[in-house]
């Protein structure tokens, strides 16, 4: 049986500034069906899926719905064609409850001032019902995490019910675990009929769940298939384009080497028994114990929210501890995992971001005592840097809000390699990213410790792929605590056990 | 967003700020239409009494410039670090009546001394007048957007208690001080003008404050912290509070200041009602001239203008001088309107 298409777009344009995001870029959406839209960061992706949603208009080309053309000016407009977005940014109410911002935007069937409660909830359960979505209706949000969270996102877009959902980076914000009960949810709502678009930076993830996928470059499409008509290595090829083809070096997991021991030596960093508190007053970091030495990469593995954040400020000198003792170098590299909040200054060009780093350094600095900044040859060194690391802008005067995700992440990368002489701290570096991004960032940490004299690395993530194919020793963080994993139980396996065994102690 | 967006985001900053003036305008004209005035002759005598001669415009714009370059300065070197010090009024008020009590109290010391003295004192009172503000923030948390507020209302009234009190006349006739020592006063800069050196004084703070934002580590720090807290603390490793601390005090010295320049440079005296609000006009012309210390002065100029274009329309036009007040907030909400919009236009553009 042919699928038919709820909606197709054709030839769409769009320009931000002198940015062509999108040249000509095609989708078509079949019903029934999963369909994963690929490609680099800055490949027009999240783009095209807010045009379909109503978000931006396009310049040039066609969206169709049911094979009329239409003009989507506002998200109302799509949702009166039938096409609902689940955002990448949740965009829920902490204070109010999972039913209190279902009711949110909706229209009480009935009319008139009072919210429709009691029917919501009928509806929302018979929903859940249907698809296996379930949410506590009376928490309220604040109380959620994450991946409830956005399973009450997906609620609040069901709610009107669309033929078309759109997924922007839906697993961006997911422990493993919750990836697969969102693909599970989404293979549902699939075979009920309904269409499913999503962005999702890790192949393999999409190749998990898409019956189809289209696969973008430079804000064209390059590829659309069945999924069993696709493989790894060619959809790596149509992302990046044929000339650069080593899917092996590129597949960041595919392929990377074992790591090597380091030799010994004397700790550039060590903890001892180091204890910091949340903003809440509770030992967010609970007792923490650990050499970190030159050559090596420490991998730090967890589900989000366990202190990773705590030690990572603290081993990058942030943050002193509220107990314990932490001996920590000064000359230490800091990528912190919010690069939009931490990381860098979005109104400040990327001169002065590279600044906020390396205006303390003799080599930028003139004057009596230092007091004056040598902006001239801090843009020289940014220049140098955009070439070395190759981030996508037309030079060092351009604001830093601009750039794409990948290519901030890529400046704070080259910023921050620059400061760890010593050591580096890297907190969920490649979350967001796409393939190619990812690996620059694998391949620039690796690098690192051949590097001589070369640093420590202590690597945060919750991508248990990234620190299993990175580290020299294992950690895994329980609640504030870290548990060393011994060399038998390095696998996704062993290590996943012991993440799966805090998850489960944390509720039970 | 709208096609009004659309235009301002062609339209580029200065152009749309420019549009908001001329915007202004024309709303200020129907308005005077409205009243039974000619509008047209209440241009023109706005224009001469500012700018129509080399005398109204050095005795009049100039030396009314003064206060509002400084205090507009003490607000954009405030807003440029993230503190929204609305405080000018109070810490200038401060800065005067400390003025006035020492040239009062100078007899008949030499200029050398007791200039500096005075322009001192009334720095230190600023600076006392931003520290409470200050710790509470830092210390306590408490958002200065009210305390530097409330401290205005303390200010104004502490100036009007000393000329009732300690501080009044030796008549005791006026709610004013005896006039200052004659070395406390600042020397003419244009000879047969009323302009005096504070205008100098100004410039020369105008352009240090301008370098020490783009060229110095510490205004970097400053602007950094300003830009984003987040980000300078954690990629910067800088010490938000410290720049917190040097950006809101340096901001009550510099309005302080502007108390001590208008006594020992215009008025020669204390007395209630000093300023017409220069500490919140500040506000208008540190925002118009987007916190930039250069654009302070041409946008402190530009009001300064604006307030002495207004007494002689009141006196050829027969147009009350108030009138000007509510030009000058028009100015106020059509930039802050301005501003948003480019601000969400940009932002939006930014986000595909």
């Amino acid at each position: 049986m042919t699928p038919t298409v709820p909606a197709r777009l054709q030839g769409i344009t769009k320009r931000f500034g002198t940015v062509e995001a999108l040249r000509g870029a095609e989708l078509v959406v079949r019903a029934g069906e999963v369909h994963g839209v690929l490609g680099e960061n800055g490949a027009g992706k999240s783009t095209l899926l807010n045009i379909l949603a109503g978000m931006l208009l396009p310049d040039a080309g066609t969206v169709k719905v049911d094979g009329r053309v239409r003009v989507l000016r506002r998200p109302r407009d799509a949702w009166r064609a039938g096409v609902g977005m689940v955002h990448q940014h949740f965009t829920l109410v902490p204070a109010l409850s999972v039913l209190e911002n279902l009711a949110l935007g909706l229209r009480s069937a009935a009319g008139g001032l009072r919210l429709p409660y009691a029917e919501l909830e009928r509806r929302v359960e018979a929903l859940s019902a249907g698809t296996g979505l379930a949410v506590p209706l009376d928490a309220t949000v604040e109380q959620l995490g994450v991946g409830a969270r956005q399973r009450v996102e997906v609620l609040k877009a069901l709610l009107r019910e669309p033929r078309i959902l759109v997924l922007d980076e839906p697993t961006a914000v997911l422990a493993p675990s919750e990836v697969q009960t969102l693909f599970a949810l989404l293979r549902g709502l699939a075979d009920q009929g309904r269409a499913v678009v999503l962005v999702a930076h890790k192949l393999d993830e999409v190749l998990d769940v898409a019956d189809r996928v289209t696969v973008l470059r430079r804000g064209r499409t390059v590829l659309e298939a069945a999924r069993s008509d696709v493989d790894l290595p060619g959809l790596i090829r149509a992302m990046v384009g044929s000339d650069e083809a080593d899917p092996v070096a590129i597949g960041a997991f595919h392929g990377a080497e074992t790591p090597v021991a380091p030799t010994g030596g004397e700790p550039v960093a060590s903890l001892a028994g180091v204890r910091v508190r949340d903003g809440r007053g509770a030992w967010a970091l609970d007792g923490a114990t650990l050499d970190v030495r030159r050559g090596e990469v420490v991998g730090v593995a967890g589900v989000e929210g366990n202190g990773q954040h705590e030690l990572a400020l603290v081993l990058s000198g942030r943050v002193a501890p509220g107990e314990g003792s932490a001996r920590v170098p000064g000359d230490v590299g800091f990528i912190p995992q919010d690069r939009t909040v931490e990381g860098l200054v979005g109104d400040f060009d990327l001169t002065a971001n590279v600044a906020l780093a390396l205006h303390r350094e003799g080599a930028y600095a003139s004057g009596p005592g230092g007091l004056l900044v040598r902006w001239g040859a801090l843009r020289r060194r940014t220049g140098e840097l955009l070439e070395k690391f190759d981030v996508l802008a037309s030079g060092p005067g351009v604001r830093a809000g601009t750039l794409s995700g990948g290519n901030q992440q890529r400046l704070v990368v080259a910023r921050e390699l620059e400061m760890a002489r010593d050591l580096l701290v890297a907190e969920n570096p490649t979350r967001g990213l796409d393939v190619g991004a990812a690996s620059f960032v694998h391949d620039e940490l690796r690098r690192l410790t051949r590097r001589d004299p070369c640093p420590g690395v202590v690597l945060l993530s919750t991508d248990l792929d990234e620190v299993l194919a990175l580290s020299h020793r294992i950690f895994v963080m329980v609640r504030g605590r870290l548990t060393p994993v011994p060399e038998g139980a390095r696998s996704r396996e062993g290590v996943g056990a012991l993440m799966l065994a805090a998850a489960h102690g944390r509720h039970g | 967003m709208g096609a009004m967006g659309e235009l301002l985001r062609r339209l580029g900053p200065a152009w749309a700020t420019l549009l908001a003036l001329l915007g202004t305008v024309l709303v200020a004209g129907l308005l005077l239409v409205a009243g039974g005035y000619d509008p047209f002759v209440a241009a023109g005598a706005l224009v001469s009494g500012a700018v129509g001669s080399p005398e109204a415009f050095l005795s009049v714009t100039l030396v009314r410039s003064v206060p509002l370059i400084l205090t507009g300065l003490a607000v954009a070197l405030a807003f440029r670090a993230g503190v929204w010090n609305i405080g000018a009024e109070g810490q200038l008020y401060a800065g005067a009546v400390a003025a006035a009590w020492v040239g009062l109290s100078g007899g008949d010391l030499p200029a050398w001394i007791l200039l500096p003295a005075v322009l001192a004192a009334s720095a230190v009172a600023g600076v006392a007048w931003a520290l409470v503000p200050t710790v509470m923030k830092l210390r306590l948390g408490v958002g200065e957007v009210i305390t530097t507020l409330l401290m205005n209302f303390v200010g104004i009234n502490l100036a009007a208690w000393a000329v009732h009190g300690p501080l009044q006349e030796a008549r005791g006739v006026f709610p004013q001080t005896d006039p200052i020592a004659a070395g406390a006063r600042l020397p003419a800069l244009v000879p047969g003008s009323r302009l005096h050196v504070g205008f100098l004084l100004a410039l020369v703070l105008a352009a240090l404050l301008w370098g020490v934002l783009r060229w110095s580590r510490a205004g970097f720090v400053l602007r950094s912290v300003g830009a984003s807290q987040p980000a300078a603390r954690v990629a910067g490793r800088m010490n938000a509070p410290r720049a917190v601390f040097v950006a809101f005090l340096a901001s009550g010295a510099l309005a302080g200041l502007a108390g001590g320049v208008e006594v020992s440079g215009v008025t020669f005296a204390l007395y209630e009602g000093l300023s017409p609000g220069w500490g919140y006009t500040a506000i208008a012309v540190a925002l118009l001239a987007g916190l930039h210390p250069g654009a302070v002065v041409a946008t402190g100029i530009l009001f300064g203008a604006l307030e002495g274009g207004a007494g002689s329309m009141q006196r050829v036009a027969g147009i009350p001088a108030t009138w000007v007040i509510a030009v000058e907030a028009l100015v106020i909400l059509s930039v802050l309107a301005v501003d948003q919009l480019r601000r969400r236009v940009v932002r939006a553009a930014a986000h595909g």
